[in-house]
């Protein structure tokens, strides 16, 4: 296929040696998380094995699309089996976004294996062809940021100063090639590198991929950093198509500099978002610029004067600032600084959000601190200040006081702590899906919780989340109406949902409803081809409402299809990118099945069933979020309500469970794929091994 | 020969202010630049017409997306490849703002170096397209004179190599794009300024100051960028 570099580098840690992988060998799974689920599948042959087995493998999968001009496709999806999930260590995924999946293709490769275990620290160094296993015996302890500085002027011996930088040719001489380009770096920091459960894999100064917690496998592989420089090129199909749909995209769905559009639910989601709006920095009256991946069309991250900050975006900061505001009246540096130190120790934001959260609750109820039932020493007259978060991050990422049950990650530290049931069916303790902090809340924003819950970590995947939630809860919150009336979004949202046209109906009924079931699916399988597999970024896709489309309608699901037919030179259409998402999604469901799961596992932590989800006041768990106002239709009418204050009922849910099991072929008393299903799908053998294992009826 | 453009410039007094910038800035930058140089590559120099556009970029706006890079490397080869691209930008992501970032593009320089350099005429000053100085593939035979040549004033040399199909590369302001539909050239579109998601790329018809960098990196800031939160002085 076009735009495939045609091989994928397998790296052996413990031989430190290297194969290739033809990529034509898996072309269906096209890219990203299909290669990713399709090679570890054969790679791992007892999918039971925990996180940290040497056996684990860690995929790194581009897509087609990464490296060309096909709008926000800079990402790299990773899998492997994840020490985060609780109970179970389940098969999971996270991505990154920034150089290093464009890199990787001009470097010759569609993507990355990652299998055994060094018997010392180990960084790799890739340039086109050449890889080679390097002692990574003095980078070790550095933190993620220093590293990629020692990598960058060994790799290529050239300052990291852009005024100094001169283009550079590798041993190979002119054939070769030259780049003006820094090597793209992913690496680990501590709290990677001794095995927590909250590592996070960090590249340039603000691309992570935390909420799987991949940089503590990588940590127990003995793996400090990859880096990777090339100087090839990457086939397009069409390109005068591609340049073709890029000018269509800018024109017709992009932000446009003379005319921004506030209004729009602070402009940050989806396609048209204006540049910057994700990023911290000019909120500290700092200048700044925007900053984006390769290949983005709206630049969503900021870099600041003082470099306190960079690339940092969304949870980055917001896990902070909320502390910040309360101690400094509003926000400071001392946010950017905490920012840093997440990236520098490389540690997943998600669990410092809900974890001081949950400490500062234990602290204040005497529960937890000097000589209490929990000995803790945390700076708590620091809350605010970056101190505390260094303090806090230094102990959990070195295992020391406090740090050393906190490395276990939230649920495991609760339990040994003796609180996890009670904290979780009250709610003191955040934990929605899986041990993953509550993001967006299962009570009121269900399909985020469903799809979590059906799936192994929090989705993460704002597609319906920017326009059924933030757009219509920040319009009500700021006394506005919201862009388009709830019929009008509701009927956008039908057309563009190809090919189950559901309708987000979000009443006390239509949660629980076939439609609901349909929606589930249609994110579940979306995400999965669309989004993980070929890389369009979740910071611009799914475009349902756009404020510069014709008639306020998005980009999806026309961009998607037209940028990956001018690549590729296949053609297909969004429908049959729908089925290649339901078989990758099935796929990834009977690797579950095989790490054990059940349908009677796939339930929500207790506060869920029985705590109404918060009312108007701050909510004390995700720091950002508000009231949720929501598309319902009730008796006959669209509207938008709030929906606050409702629990879900755990009899109507698990009735609904059902209907999605029967909407996707699977048994509805185990939850697995059947045969018939999998075998539909082109996934014969992976009923085979579900069989050989007891797995399937 | 006047050509339409000629022409057209002619009514608008475009050529008049480009022939005066060209006398202005000729007598210090022809002795800044004569030490060492043959005589003909002199006269090649000072004798080149100036071109009728310029790229200009803004150091301060760029989002470091690298889409014209992209941009210009599908336009012009085909592919996709960071390294086969005319304009480059580069960043230092843990630095701090402006510092962390430069787009560095080719001049259209009123004294080519790379023309002079250019042992075959490979490289030229194409005077139907608005004097653009570009490479003609077919004449090209790979001493990369013109790359060094233009790496001794411009750091890095804002002529490339093209490692794949072995012919230098140079900015043409797009009119040789066989893999855009687009007209380019002076008077038509550039790929990187159209595809530039926050235009920080545009072109003008004036001469740049020629010494230093202020003539090509220029604020493109308006009203609208500081309504965004961002610095427009």
């Amino acid at each position: 296929m076009k735009g495939h570099m045609g091989k994928i580098l397998r790296l052996d840690l413990t031989n430190l040696n290297t194969k290739e992988i033809n990529t034509s060998e898996y072309e269906e799974f096209v890219g990203g998380h299909g290669l990713g689920s399709a090679i570890f599948f054969d790679a791992v042959k007892d999918k039971t094995i925990s996180a940290f087995h040497p056996d684990n493998v860690i995929t790194m999968m581009t897509s087609p699309l990464c490296g060309t001009l096909a709008p926000a496709t800079g990402r790299i999806e990773l899998n492997g089996i994840s020490p985060q999930p609780y109970p179970t260590e389940w098969y999971s995924r996270s991505n990154f976004g920034g150089r290093f999946s464009a890199m990787l293709k001009y470097a010759g490769y569609d993507g990355i294996v990652i299998e055994g275990k060094a018997d010392k620290p180990t960084w790799i160094n890739i340039v086109n062809e050449d890889v080679e296993f390097k002692d990574a015996e003095s980078l070790w302890g550095l933190d993620a940021w220093e590293t990629q500085e020692e990598i960058w002027t060994d790799v290529s011996g050239n300052s990291t100063s852009v005024d100094e930088r001169e283009w550079y040719q590798t041993e190979r001489g002119r054939d070769e090639g030259r780049t003006t380009q820094k090597p793209a770096v992913a690496t680990i920091g501590a709290a990677g590198e001794n095995k927590t459960r909250s590592g996070a894999i960090i590249h340039d100064a603000g691309n992570g991929a935390g909420n799987a917690a991949f940089g503590s496998v990588w940590g127990s592989k003995n793996l400090k950093a990859i880096s990777v420089l090339g100087t090839k090129s990457v086939e397009v199909a069409n390109p005068s198509a591609l340049l073709k749909s890029r000018e269509w995209a800018e024109d017709n769905y992009n932000n446009q500099e003379s005319d921004p559009k506030p209004n729009w639910g602070s402009g940050v989601g989806a396609f048209g978002g204006v540049p910057g709006a994700e990023g911290f920095g000019n909120i500290a009256e700092e200048q700044v610029r925007p900053q984006g991946c390769v290949s983005c069309h709206r630049c969503t991250r900021k870099r600041t004067e003082s470099g306190h900050g960079n690339e940092s975006g969304c949870v980055d900061f917001l896990f902070y600032d909320v502390h910040d505001e309360q101690k400094h009246g509003g926000p400071t540096k001392e946010t950017a600084k905490a920012g840093d130190l997440s990236q520098r120790y490389g540690i997943n934001v998600y669990f410092l959000e809900e974890g001081i959260n949950y400490l500062k609750h234990l602290h204040e109820r005497g529960i937890l601190g000097e000589g209490k039932e929990i000995e803790a020493s945390l700076p708590w007259d620091e809350l605010g200040n970056a101190s505390f978060a260094k303090e806090l991050i230094y102990k959990v990422s070195n295992k020391e006081g406090i740090g050393e049950d906190l490395a276990m990650g939230l649920p495991r530290a609760a339990k040994k702590w003796g609180r996890l049931e009670q904290d979780l069916n009250s709610g003191l303790l955040g934990l929605q899906y899986w041990g993953y902090p509550q993001h967006y809340d299962a009570r009121t924003e269900v399909e985020w919780g469903y799809g979590s819950i059906l799936g192994e970590r929090d989705i993460n995947e704002h597609d319906f989340n920017w326009v059924v939630y933030w757009q219509v809860s920040l319009a009500k919150l700021f006394g506005r109406n919201p862009p388009v009336k709830a019929e009008k979004l509701a009927k956008i949202i039908k057309d563009k949902t190809i090919p189950y046209n559901a309708v987000p109906n979000y009443s006390n009924e239509g949660i629980y409803s076939k439609n609901m079931a349909k929606l589930v699916a249609w994110h579940r399988h979306y995400t999965r081809f669309w989004k993980q597999s070929l890389q369009y970024c979740d910071w611009a896709y799914a475009d349902f409402l756009n404020p510069y489309g014709p008639e306020t309608r998005g980009i999806t699901p026309e961009g998607e299809t037209r940028f990956f037919n001018a690549v590729t030179g296949k053609d297909i259409s969004f429908k049959e990118g729908m089925e290649i998402g339901r078989k990758i999604w099935n796929l990834d469901r009977s690797i579950w099945a095989l790490q054990g799961r059940h349908r009677d596992q796939e339930e929500f932590a207790g506060y869920t069933y029985d705590v109404a989800s918060w009312g108007p006041e701050i909510s004390p768990h995700a720091n950002y979020e508000v009231p949720y106002y929501m598309p319902v239709k009730e008796d006959g009418e669209w509207k938008y309500k709030n929906v606050a204050s409702r629990s879900l009922d755990k009899e109507k849910f698990n009735e609904w469970k059902t209907k999605f099991y029967e909407l996707e072929g699977w048994n509805t008393e185990t939850g697995r794929p059947k045969r018939e299903t999998l075998e539909n799908l082109g996934l014969g053998k992976v009923a085979d091994e579900l069989e050989q294992k007891n797995k399937i009826e | 020969m006047v050509n339409r453009r000629d022409f057209l410039k002619g009514i608008a007094g475009g050529a008049g202010a480009a022939v005066a910038g060209f006398a202005l800035g000729s007598l210090t930058d022809t002795i800044e630049k004569a030490e060492g140089r043959s005589f003909e590559e002199i006269k090649t120099m000072v004798e080149t017409p100036p071109s009728e556009a310029y790229l200009l970029v803004d150091r301060e706006k760029c989002a470091g997306c690298r889409s014209c890079m992209l941009a210009c490397s599908l336009a012009h080869e085909g592919k996709e490849n960071l390294s086969l691209s005319r304009i480059q930008v580069f960043e230092d992501p843990l630095a701090g703002f402006p510092d962390d970032l430069v787009q560095e593009q080719c001049r259209q320089c009123q004294y080519p170096e790379c023309v002079a350099a250019c042992p075959t005429g490979a490289l030229s000053v194409d005077e139907v397209n608005g004097n653009v100085r570009l490479v003609d593939e077919e004449k090209c035979i790979g001493c990369q004179r013109c790359i060094e040549a233009c790496d001794q004033i411009n750091n890095p040399a804002r002529a490339a190599w093209n490692h794949e199909d072995e012919y230098s590369l140079k900015c043409d302001l797009c009119i040789d794009t066989p893999h855009w539909e687009e007209n380019g050239g002076p008077d038509g579109k550039q790929a990187c300024v159209e595809i530039c998601p926050v235009n920080a790329i545009k072109t003008t018809d004036q001469i740049p100051v020629q010494i230093g960098q202020k003539g090509y990196k220029v604020n493109l800031r308006g009203k609208n960028w500081e309504k965004l939160g961002f610095p427009s002085e």
